[in-house]
Parts: C-alpha cells; structure tokens; sequence
C-alpha cells in the first residue's frame, strides 16, 4: 500500500474513534444520571433537576436495600435465572441442532412451531398459563417461574443456534463420521464448542430477558420472599405517588449484579471471538 | 454421513424435551387464547363463543386499533431499517479497530441489559418539559417541544423519540449478532482478497455480507417480531398516550385485557399480531435469507 | 416406523392442544396421550373442567387450606390482597394498614393469621382476576367503589356482607350508618367494606393569595378567574395541574361537569348525551381555566404537578386530599402555608373517594375475614386514618385534631359543609374503560382538539360500548 493510502486510513481510524466515543457518551450519559438522581432526595429533584445533590443521600440506598428486601429478591432472581440459563441453552440448542444439522422431512415444520412461541405475547398466555400452574400447584414457587421462564427463552434460543449450527462447515461433521463418532458426540464434541459464540450471545439475551420480567413474577410469585429482583424495585411505586430517587437507588443496585455477569460473559464472548479466528 | 444425520431416534431425543415443553407450557395457551378471541370473556366469568364479534369490531369501530396498527407498522419498518444498518455499521467498525474494542462493545450493549421498564421511566425523566432536556435547551433560549405529548403530523412527535430511543436501547442486540457471525469467516478470506488487491470497504462488501445473511435474516426477523410485540418503553414512557395516540397492538392489547379485563378481546388483538408476525417473518425469510454458503 | 412415531407425535400433540383450547370443557387428559410418562401431571388434574375459572371453581380448592390449617393446630390462615408494598412504602395510609395487619395478627394470635400479598396498583387487577380465575380468590382484597367493584359483584367473586355489617352494632360506628355505604350497595346488598373517605378539594399557597391581594376564597366560577387573574397579574403560576396523568385533568373536568348539572346517570343509561349543552359548556370552562396551568402542564406527570405545588411554584392545586401526606412529607415547612377551599360553583358538592374492603364469595374463613375488616374501621385505625393519614375517617370516633396535618380540619369543614358528595368522574361511569376515554377525550381536547370534536367522539365511544349493551 502507498503512503498516502496509509495516511488516509489513519485519519479514517480517528474518525471512527471520534464518532464511537461520541457515541458512547450518548450511551453512559444517561446511565450516569441514573446514580446522580438516585443520591438525591425527591424534593430537590424535582425543583432542580440537573444541579449537584447538596447532600448525597447514602441512605436512600440503606432504605431501598431492607424495604425492598433485596438481597433475598436478588437471590431469588439469581437463582431463577441461573438455572434457566443452563437447561435453556442445553434443551434449545439440542433442538436447534436436530432442526439445523439433521435431515428429516418435519424439520421446517417444527421451526415454524417453535417461532410461533416468539410471536405472542406474554399478556396473550398470562391467564391460561396461570390457571394450568395454579392447578398443578405450581404457582408460588421459583420452579413455577422457570418453567415459563425456560419455555418462553426456548424459540430465541432454537431460532438463533439453529442459524449457528447451519453455519458449521460440513467437512468437519463428516471426518468425524469417518472417524466412527456418533451423532451425540458430534453434538457435544463438535457443534457445541464451535458454536460457543452463539451460546454465548442467546445465553446472555435469554438472561437479560429473564432478569427484567415483570408481568409474569409479579402474578405468579405472592410470597415476599420469592420474589424477584424487577417486582421488588416495583414496591417503590405507591398507588398515588412514587419514591423515584429510592427508587433509582433501587435500580443502581438491581443494575450491579447484571454488569457483573455480562462483564464476565464478554470476555468469554472475546474468547469465542478468537477461537472463531484460529478456527479459520 | 446422511445415515447419522437421518438418525429418528436422535432427532427424537435431541427435539423431544423442548418440543413437550413448549407445546404444554406455550402452545396450548396460545391456542386457548386464539379460542378465546371468539369469545367475550372477562377472565372472572366463563368464556362465551361470539364467533367473529371480537375481530368485527377491532376493524371496524374501534379507533385505537387504527392508530396502533399505523404506529406499529411504523415501528415495524422504522427499527428493522435502522437497526440493520446501525447494526452492521456498529459491527463492522467494532471488528476492524483493535484498542478499545471491548470498552465499545460492552458500552452499547450495556443498554440491552439492563430492564426496559427502568430505562423507559429514565427516558420518560429526560424528556418531561419541566425535568429533563427541555431545561437545558431553555438555557440557550431555546424552547423545546413537547417530546412526549404532541400530538401533530401523521407519525406524531412522540413515536419518532420512543422509536429512538428503542433505537438506542436494541441496537446492541444486532450488532453483537453481526459480530458474532463475522468471528465466524475464516480469516484467510480476508487475507486472500486483500492480496487480490481489495480495500476494507470492497471485502466488507464482497465477503462479510454474503457469509451473513443467514444472521441478517435472524436478526431482522428478531427485530421485526420484537418491534411488534413492542411494549416496555411505551408503556413506561407514555402509557400510550396522550389519548392513545401513542398505543401500538401490545399496548392496545394489555390495556384492554388487563385494565378493562376485555381478555377475549384482547387475545383478538394477540392473535392478529401473531398473524402479523408470522406475515413479516415469512416475506424477511423468503428474500433475504439464502442457501448456506460453506465458511 | 420411527418416522411414523414422530409425524403421529406432532399431530397429536397439535389435535389436543386444539381440542385443549376449543373444548373448553373436554378433557385436558388428550396431551397425556403423546406426552409419556414425562409430563403426567397435566394429565391427572386436568379431567376437572377448564372451562370453568370461575367462582364455582373456587370452593373445591378452598376447602384444600382449611384441612391443611386443621392439622397445624387450628391456626385459620386468610390472604389480604393490597395494592401497595407495606415495607418499602412512603404512603401514610399504606403504613397504617401495617400496623393493623400487625395488630389483627398479634391479637389473634393461635387462632387466626393474616398473609398480606401485595403487589403495585399496576398489575394489581390484573394479578387479581389471574387468581380469581385459577379459582384462588384472596380471602380478602381493597378495591375502588364504582365500576371496579362491579366486575366483582355481578359475576358473584365477592360476598354479600350485608348480614355482618348489621350484625352487632358494627354498621352503628359508622358515620351516617347505611349513607355510608351508598357506594358499596347493590340491590340493597352491602358488598365492600369502606375504610377511608379523600375528598378532591382546592389546596392553595396562602402567601401568594395574600400578596396577589385575594383575601374572600372564591366561591363561584367568576370569582376563581378573577383569582386566577390577580394570581398572574402578581407574577404567580396561578395553577398547576397534570395532563400528562389523565385523570388529574378529568378531576377538574368532573368538577366542572357536575356544577353545570351534567346528569352522569343520564348519559349512562342512555337517556342523555355527551353532546349535551351542560357538557359543552363545562368543557369550555375547562379550556377557558387552561390558560392559567403552568406552561409544562401538558407534560407533567401528577408527581411533578404536586411537586409545582409544594416547592411554591404555582399557587393552586386541584387533588384529592391524599395529597396531603406527600406534600407534608416533601417539604415540612409548608404545612403552614397551605390552604385548602372547596372547588368553587359546585352549589355544596365534593368529589369524594374510598378505598374499599371485600370478602371472596368462596372464602373458607369468612368469620376471619369479617375480624380482620373490623380491625380496619376500629378506632385505633381510623384515628390514625385522620391524626396520621390525613383522610377522612368512616366511623364516627373521637380524634385529637391537633396532631393531624393542618390541611385535614379544612378538609373535613369542606366535606363538613358539602351538601352531598359525588364519586370521581371516570370511576362513576358505566365502565373503567369508559371513565378512561372520557379521561383522555378532556387531555385531548386540553392539547387543542376542538371541543365539539372531542365530544363527539365520546359520543360515538358510548353508542358502539356502553348504550348498545
């Protein structure tokens, strides 16, 4: 390449890195204003907004941490979401392979069904759902939330791996077949690992999901100390007003655990990233 | 090879588990809820059959199914177009500079993480006149419009700045599916088109974009299916108003079911947005996704 | 073969799922069919009817709980179901509930419990009927007179409690005996219990009266404008209000409405119309008062309008009298300063507001239940309704009236004075949703829809929902 081509390319690199810092100010600015608001107390926020807290209200985060039982809540929601997770990505991804990798007449059908899970939405199934649990007793207690939970991550889940493992070069499954490997141990030996990625990304997506609904914890779960993390931080809303810088407290708090886990996540996904690389 | 691939017992075991979950827990519900569509039902007394009472009257004398099928569709068109692109170009600047790609990656993915209930309640923060960004614009004399309640034009002021801000929130989502996918192709591609003389730009478009269609119709049908079923920020921003100007199919469909407990009704709504989803994820899967190339 | 296995695995699955849904009253056991051994379960409770939700579904499960109880010593366990979290909560009222639930449980102790399910005011009704058509009614639950509690009575989800409110002297306590459950009557059927009266009043800044010169409240319609008028002739906000939280705007408008002798019962039933001069007229009233709102009212959530109120940045306030509490609470200092007269040219009527207790019909426990609503209109909680939470108690009990908020005794000489009350205006209508669209119609026409349009079109929302059923 030329000197000049060089040159330009260094001056396009700084363009990029000017354009996506502006861009990540857009991103964080608001989230900063999040921690800002929930220091604050209700009466200065609303007479002034954008000034400096006088005092930081340290407590709002004491009050918002036994009032709302977070602790238990985050416990709960950990557990919900942990467990989901893991049978989530082994269920889905062992049906998205039989519907990607292998050959049979249905297949096409049996993604079809499964999207159609995508594409109600939860308010749709609330009331039949609730009957069917509350009948087999099923309500009330963190299994009843995973099952819905797990099912309704399932056709994301399908739909996305099924596109990985179409993705997977041929060769690799039938040296194996060659070399005398079953079905099963190519699922496990082969797709799974190459498609670490993919687990990654729905794994986090379904998390994430999990970890925010509302509706659906809200009807299910009456007992105070199974409920999730999004119904505890609804507590701060009262029937005429809302506490909003405890609840922001609140909010912060529910946030940590969450950017814990997606930290811990990215770098796998950076990991997959270069496996991705060497692969090639 | 095929023979392994062909395995019924396999298929069995690998689809059985998820195939009994889904049809007990997911899809006897929703085919309850279609029946109850041509029901009036109010969730406390028994479902009685109405035929096509329910969807006769969503088409015809109900005004807030117009204005919300307008506003999805709006939405619907607005977030597959602009995610697919900022998506990409997100991606595809991300895989090509090396310092601080982590830090951008994780910053705009930050927004997907976290509950859209909060993040609407925030936005609804920024854009109330008398809080948020209206406050600063007055500093410099200048007087901001109202964000979330004019109610002018035929995409109204508010759907443009809750369909931004879905914008902002979401677009995380493709580009880390975008990204995703290009880990995938072989780096020896690259190198083999750039010793045939190639630029960034003429590989990005020759290579990456083929070998991700496959993710661009994923992504897209995800985008679609998720800007229909849209609901979160809208509720938590506007609540669908000011007088349902504002309301899309899932907001329409949950304050009927469960504000006025119209719930045959409201699954009329549900089955017609299922309907809908599986229109646009047919025409997003017939041209845009094409026989798998080999990586 | 194994082929055959799947296709026939599919299809059936799909036919019951089919027969599940449609048969509404056939059996779920079809599903067992093809799910094996694996997913039993649905199977063996579902030859009950699924069809049936309702409040005939309700007694077999009820009975479940009370032979569970019976074995653990006796002890009747009864659920209350509430709109506000007891714990993280600031609301005055709320915190006052506690202490009841605490008290009824520490009494009873061995004999009876109460467990307190609450969830937010959002997904409150929509938590509740998912209950009530599992066939797991809350023993009890609070409710909103009007057409909330409708839904309730006509499909018999809640008890008649007519025969234990009469029962020994517990209907004497309250405050003008029978009159004070006019809300809660049907058919001569008393069906909720009322624990607390707000009342919709004019809370006002005195020291911006006095420095804008007012020094008679206004007591007619002239007399507010000219208030209005002074107030912004001496550079103050003369009202804030919220259109963005629709039914703080629709307070106003129902106050308008009555005091031009809008007939609501009327139009209900068909014999009136929206398009009705009296309405026409008080909803150019609303528009002419629009004026005087604070320039952010379109946007203002009712947080933000009572906020306006308390950090003295407009002089009047149009809300119920639970507002109280959140104004002391925000800002101490201004409990001296605050005001508060009846909306002007109502001709002696308040809107007037209760929070409502009802019992499930298919309750085992209901002598628990009726205990447990006792404890709510005791005179320790409804002293603590005044002295504490600034609302109007039921009963007829003696409170020290200088240790509640300044703003009550004005309150109550306002609903002291008032020649009858009124319910809120959308939660008087024929349904919530139609208390709603009459909501919305007022902020639409508040944000420049012509009022003739806007009227109209609740005139069409009545003849295609309300008058046609």
């Amino acid at each position: 390449m030329s000197k000049s081509g060089k040159k330009k390319s260094k001056i396009s690199t700084k363009v990029i890195y000017v354009f996506l810092s502006i861009l990540a100010v857009v991103y964080l600015l608001p989230l900063l204003w999040v921690i800002y608001v929930s220091l604050k107390d209700d009466k200065t926020l609303f007479v002034s907004p954008w000034a400096l807290p006088e005092h930081l209200m340290i407590e709002n985060y004491s009050f918002a941490w036994t009032a709302g039982k977070l602790g238990v809540a985050t416990l709960n929601s950990a557990i919900v979401c942990g467990v989901t997770l893991l049978l989530c990505l082994l269920v889905g991804s062992m049906a998205a392979f039989a519907i990607g990798r292998m050959r049979w007449k249905l297949s096409g059908a049996m993604m079809t069904y499964f999207l159609t899970g995508m594409m109600i939405p939860v308010h749709c199934i609330l009331i039949p759902v609730f009957t069917r649990f509350s009948k087999m007793h099923l309500t009330n207690s963190l299994t009843g939330l995973i099952l819905p939970y797990l099912t309704l991550s399932l056709p994301i889940t399908i739909f996305i791996m099924t596109g990985f493992f179409q993705s997977l070069p041929n060769e690799l499954f039938e040296s194996a077949c060659i070399d005398g490997c079953s079905i099963y141990r190519s699922f496990t030996h082969i797709a799974l690992p190459l498609s670490r990625t993919g687990l990654f990304v729905t794994g986090l997506m379904t998390f994430v999901a999990n970890w925010n609904e509302l509706l659906l914890a809200m009807v299910f779960i009456s007992d105070d100390n199974k409920k999730t993390l999004p119904v505890s931080l609804s507590k701060f809303v009262g029937p005429y007003n809302t506490n909003y810088s405890q609840m922001f407290a609140a909010i912060v708090i529910a946030i940590i655990p969450t950017i814990v886990v997606y930290c811990m996540f990215s770098n796998q996904i950076v990991d997959g990233l270069t496996a991705g690389a060497v692969k090639g | 090879m095929d023979k392994l691939l062909r395995d019924k017992k396999a298929i069995f075991v690998f689809v059985a588990p998820a195939f009994l979950l889904f049809t007990f827990v997911l899809f006897i519900p929703i085919c309850q809820s279609v029946y109850y569509s041509f029901c009036e039902y109010n969730a406390l007394t028994k479902p009685k059959f109405i035929g096509f009472e329910n969807y006769r009257q969503l088409f015809t004398i109900d005004r807030t199914m117009k204005i919300a099928l307008k506003n999805s569709m709006f939405f619907l068109i607005f977030s597959v177009v602009t995610q697919l692109i900022a998506g990409l170009v997100l991606a595809a600047l991300l895989t090509n500079i090396k310092k601080g790609r982590d830090f951008f990656k994780n910053v705009y993915y930050l927004p997907c993480v976290l509950s859209s209930a909060a993040l609407g309640l925030l936005w609804m923060f920024v854009f109330t006149p008398k809080l948020g960004i209206n406050q600063v614009l007055a500093q410099f004399g200048i007087k901001g419009p109202l964000w979330l309640m004019d109610t002018k034009g035929f995409i109204i002021l508010p759907m443009w700045v809750i369909a931004s801000v879905s914008l902002w929130q979401y677009v995380g989502q493709s580009m880390m599916l975008y990204m995703a996918q290009i880990s995938g192709i072989s780096n020896s591609l690259y190198e083999a088109s750039y010793i045939d003389g190639c630029t960034k730009a003429q590989s990005f478009r020759y290579i990456t974009l083929p070998l991700i269609r496959p993710m661009v119709a994923t992504a897209m049908s995800l985008n679609a299916i998720g800007s229909l079923k849209f609901f979160d920020l809208i509720f938590n921003m506007t609540e669908g108003g000011p007088n349902h100007m504002t309301d899309v199919l899932a907001t329409h469909l949950y304050q009927q079911g469960f504000k006025y407990f119209k719930y045959g009704y409201a699954s009329a709504i549900g089955t017609i947005l299922l309907v809908l989803c599986l229109i646009v994820t047919f025409i997003i899967n017939k041209f845009v996704k094409v026989d798998n190339y080999e990586m | 073969m194994k082929k055959k296995v799947l296709s026939v695995l599919l299809s059936t699955a799909m036919i019951a799922s089919v027969l599940a849904g449609c048969g509404g009253g056939g059996t779920e056991s079809a599903p067992a069919a093809d799910g094996g051994s694996t997913e039993s379960a649905p199977a063996a409770d579902g030859g009950s009817t699924e069809s049936a939700p309702a409040a005939d579904g309700g007694s077999a499960e009820a009975e479940a709980p009370a032979a569970d109880s019976a074995a653990s010593g006796d002890v009747e366990e009864i659920t209350w179901m509430f709109w506000d979290d007891l714990n993280a909560t600031e609301d005055l009222i709320s915190i006052g509930y506690k202490d009841t639930v605490e008290r009824f449980n520490k009494d009873y102790e061995g004999k009876y419990h109460v467990n307190v399910v609450t969830t937010n005011l959002e997904e409150y009704y929509a938590k509740l009927n998912a209950l009530v058509a599992a066939g797991e009614t809350p023993d009890c639950f609070i409710v909103s007179p009007g057409p909330n509690l409708d839904v309730y009575v006509e499909p018999g989800v809640a008890a008649d409690l007519t025969e234990y409110i009469k029962a020994d002297g517990w209907i004497d306590t309250f405050n003008g005996g029978e009159g004070a459950f006019s809300q809660q009557t049907y058919d001569g059927k008393i069906y909720a219990v009322p624990l607390n009266i707000a009342a919709a009043c004019v809370f006002y800044n005195t020291e911006m009266f006095e420095a804008a010169g007012i020094t008679t409240m206004p007591t007619d319609w002239q007399g507010m404008l000219d208030a209005c008028e002074k107030l912004q002739g001496a550079g103050y906000t003369p009202l804030t209000i919220s259109a963005g939280t629709a039914w703080c705007l629709s307070m106003l408008a129902g106050y308008l409405c009555d005091s031009e002798g809008v007939d609501l019962a009327a139009i209900d039933s068909g014999s009136a119309s929206w398009l009705d001069p009296k309405v026409v007229s008080a909803t150019n009233k609303l528009v002419e008062i629009s004026q005087y709102f604070q320039p952010t009212a379109a946007g203002d959530t009712n947080d933000v309008a009572t906020a306006n109120f308390y950090n003295e940045e407009a002089a009047m306030l149009i809300q119920g009298s639970w507002a109280i509490a959140q104004i002391n609470g925000a800002n101490p200092d201004f409990e001296g300063k605050c005001g508060v007269f009846a909306f002007p040219g109502t001709d002696g009527r308040v809107i007037a507001k209760s929070d409502s207790l009802a019992m499930s019909a298919t309750t085992a426990h209901p002598d628990a239940v009726i205990a447990f609503m006792k404890y709510f209109t005791d005179d320790t909680a409804q002293k603590y309704t005044a002295e504490v939470g600034g609302k109007i108690p039921v009963t007829t009990v003696e409170y020290d009236a200088t240790k509640a908020p300044a703003q009550l005794a004005y309150v109550m000489d306002v609903f002291g004075n008032a020649k009858s009350t009124f319910g809120f205006y959308n939660e008087s209508m024929a349904t919530t949703e139609a208390g709603a669209f009459f909501d919305d119609t007022m902020v639409s026409i508040y944000l420049g829809t012509p009022v003739e349009d806007g009227l109209a079109s609740l005139e069409d929302f009545y003849k295609n929902n309300v008058w046609n059923k």
